[in-house]
């Protein structure tokens, strides 16, 4: 299987494809999903305030405390903390924590660059990217995925974009990309004790990365690094390594021109 | 005016004022996954998820209060009539950005309920369409956590539960809280 | 011009262990780690003793004379933004809504929601001044300045805020346990710098 988390995810999301009889469908607080099939076997609500009868914009520039934020991640680290045998473990666990809200996004990401760039009412920009293979903005390139994530993606969960996005220098490892962000918002009031100073919370955000890099069909393996320099002592590397089958596309997309 | 009117203008000078804020979405986003984790690692034990919810959530609350008190300045409440209103107008207006209404009391002001309008923590959420969710689970479960942990470090033990959810198919989200009583020595309590 | 020195901070938990200590300015004598515990244990005694003198409300003269208790709480509620001034319009509790009458104990009197017994807020001497807040939550914050210093309660308002944020959010930190954040450090010894 060349994708297992992104498949096992689909599930997650409620993709039918994916499910098999034994898995048990999760929730499914995908931002979008299939409006016009809301499930018959669930109650509803008389006055209807399903999510199907809000508009999927109107969080969009919702804002909550920074602190409640705070609160729900301390309680996912300590409660992840209580089930790992490591650092290693820890970090796995929070990425996969972090996996399924990179997919979400990714699809907000792309209902909403798409209803805002088009003249036309969000509705039909919908059914439009849903009729045309490939949706104007969805990257196909690394570059322009890796410019989605330190772009749009940042500033739609921390209100402003990563601080640099770098290319591997070493000609062993093309397919490493860094992306870092010098003061990241979830480590913001956590002090990793010395014993474990290696770990890296940050890794629930190297885990959205990763669910959006799979969505976009970028199989890769995203991981979070502590950097600190003097002046920015929680600088945080998120380095994005791609597979072998990505590296391959991208030479045949090269030849052909796509950008 | 009113004091929960006055209460209520507080909730609303601190939210403007003197609350940090971040993106809602990912605060929704990240409390569904802390709960579909849970019903992954309870494998879809609905009622052991709930245990789950409410007890991370009173340890998030005798974190809280601390956060609640630093910031509102606020002191003791006269009875649990002020409580009341303190929890719905300040503490999930500080919060949440929400307040929910205090209604219901009991005569003998010892239990009264939390009808939640709006409910972030559910916004974009479906339960699993697999006939026991809409009967077994709360999806907002952390929040009765939450309110038994703070109000514990501020010498009340209380009860909270919901008694219905829009996500179950009810027309209102409603939180029942009942006064246990006030407790008298200050020994800390532990984490769950 | 102020005098602003902050020479240290001590933070007590609730059982009156010792979980902070902090120096930010020589020009006390140090102590010893232990006699810092000893320290803090035996001002959490004499908190206590100091709490327990204070005379307590009976319960029957909060029934029958409700504006005494709701005066000091409305006065309580009061938050230090500029357009949120307390008008003293008193909130009347009636007989009926007034829960005091209702408690689960009717023998009750302490802690009575309404009276804040504070307990012991300050020792001097000539060189140097001991402030203590306690929380709501039985945590006390003892604060070592010269004696002169103004505006004390505006520092400890942010150690609480502090603590709040870099001890609180910390997944890492256990309640009652010592406090070692290294951001809570490094937040209070630049939030104290900058002030000076």
């Amino acid at each position: 299987m060349a994708h297992p988390r992104h498949g096992s995810m689909l599930s997650f999301g409620g993709g039918p494809n994916n499910t098999t009889p034994s898995e048990k469908p999760l929730f499914q607080n995908a931002p979008i999903s299939t409006a016009s099939q809301s499930s018959p076997g669930l109650r509803v609500p008389s006055n209807r305030k399903t999510i199907y009868d809000r508009h999927l914009n109107r969080s969009r520039n919702a804002e909550l405390s920074r602190a409640s934020f705070a609160f729900l991640f301390s309680e996912m680290v300590t409660y992840a903390q209580r089930r790992v045998t490591g650092i290693q473990d820890l970090e796995r666990r929070l990425n996969e924590q972090g996996y399924p809200l990179g997919l979400r996004l990714l699809d907000l990401l792309f209902y909403r660059t798409i209803a805002g760039s088009s003249s036309s009412s969000s509705a039909s920009a919908l059914s439009t990217s849903s009729t045309t293979s490939s949706p104007p903005n969805r990257p196909l390139r690394i570059l322009p995925l890796l410019h989605l994530i330190h772009g749009p993606l940042w500033r739609l969960l921390f209100n402003r974009p990563a601080d640099a996005l770098e290319h591997s220098v070493s000609p062993d490892t093309p397919n490493e990309y860094m992306i870092t962000d010098n003061d990241p918002m979830v480590n913001t009031y956590i002090s990793v004790p010395r014993e474990m100073s290696m770990l890296n919370c940050a890794a629930f955000v190297a885990g959205i990365i990763e669910g959006v890099c799979d969505g976009c069909g970028f199989e890769a393996k995203v991981s979070a690094h502590n950097q600190p320099s003097e002046m920015w002592p929680g600088r945080t590397v998120f380095l994005l390594r791609f597979g072998e089958s990505v590296m391959e596309r991208e030479v045949v997309l090269e030849k052909a021109g796509v950008k | 005016m009113s004091s929960t009117t006055k209460t209520a203008r507080i909730g609303e000078e601190l939210w403007k004022t003197r609350v940090d804020k971040v993106n809602a979405e990912l605060v929704t986003l990240t409390y569904g996954t802390i709960v579909a984790q849970l019903c992954q690692d309870y494998d879809g034990d609905y009622t052991e998820v709930n245990k789950q919810l409410d007890k991370m959530g009173y340890n998030i609350g005798l974190r809280l209060i601390e956060d609640f008190l630093a910031r509102s300045n606020v002191g003791r409440c006269a009875n649990f009539r002020e409580t009341a209103d303190m929890v719905a107008k300040v503490g999930f207006k500080m919060f949440l950005n929400i307040s929910p209404t205090v209604t219901n009391w009991t005569s003998d002001n010892n239990q009264f309920s939390l009808i939640f309008e709006e409910n972030p923590l559910a916004d974009f959420v479906e339960l699993p369409d697999d006939g026991r969710s809409q009967d077994e689970l709360w999806f907002s479960n952390i929040l009765c956590g939450v309110l038994r942990g703070a109000l514990e470090m501020v010498q009340m033990q209380i009860d909270a539960h919901f008694v219905s959810d829009i996500l179950r198919g009810d027309d209102t989200t409603e939180m029942r809280v009942s006064l246990v009583r006030y407790i008298e020595d200050e020994m800390p309590p532990d984490e769950e | 011009m102020y005098v602003s020195t902050v020479y240290s901070l001590i933070i007590i938990n609730k059982a009156g262990g010792l979980v902070y200590q902090r120096e930010f300015h020589s020009g006390l004598h140090k102590l010893s780690t232990n006699d810092y515990l000893v320290l803090a244990g035996t001002f959490h005694g004499v908190h206590a003793i100091t709490r327990s003198i204070t005379p307590r409300l009976p319960l029957a003269s909060t029934a029958t004379n409700p504006t005494t208790a709701s005066h000091s709480a409305t006065a309580s509620l009061s938050v230090t933004s500029p357009s949120s001034t307390t008008t003293p319009t008193t909130p009347t509790p009636t007989a009926s809504n007034n829960p005091t009458a209702n408690t689960p104990s009717s023998t009750y009197s302490f802690p009575n929601p309404s009276v804040p017994a504070s307990g012991l807020e300050f020792l001097e001497t000539d060189k140097f001044r001991l402030t203590c807040f306690q929380t709501q939550t039985g945590t006390k914050f003892l604060l070592f300045t010269d004696p002169f210093m103004a505006n004390i309660d505006v520092v400890m308002k942010k150690i609480y805020e502090l603590y709040a944020d870099f001890v609180m959010k910390n997944p890492f930190y256990q309640l009652e346990m010592p406090v070692r954040c290294e951001s809570f450090d490094r937040h209070l010894g630049s939030w104290l710098r900058g002030r000076i």
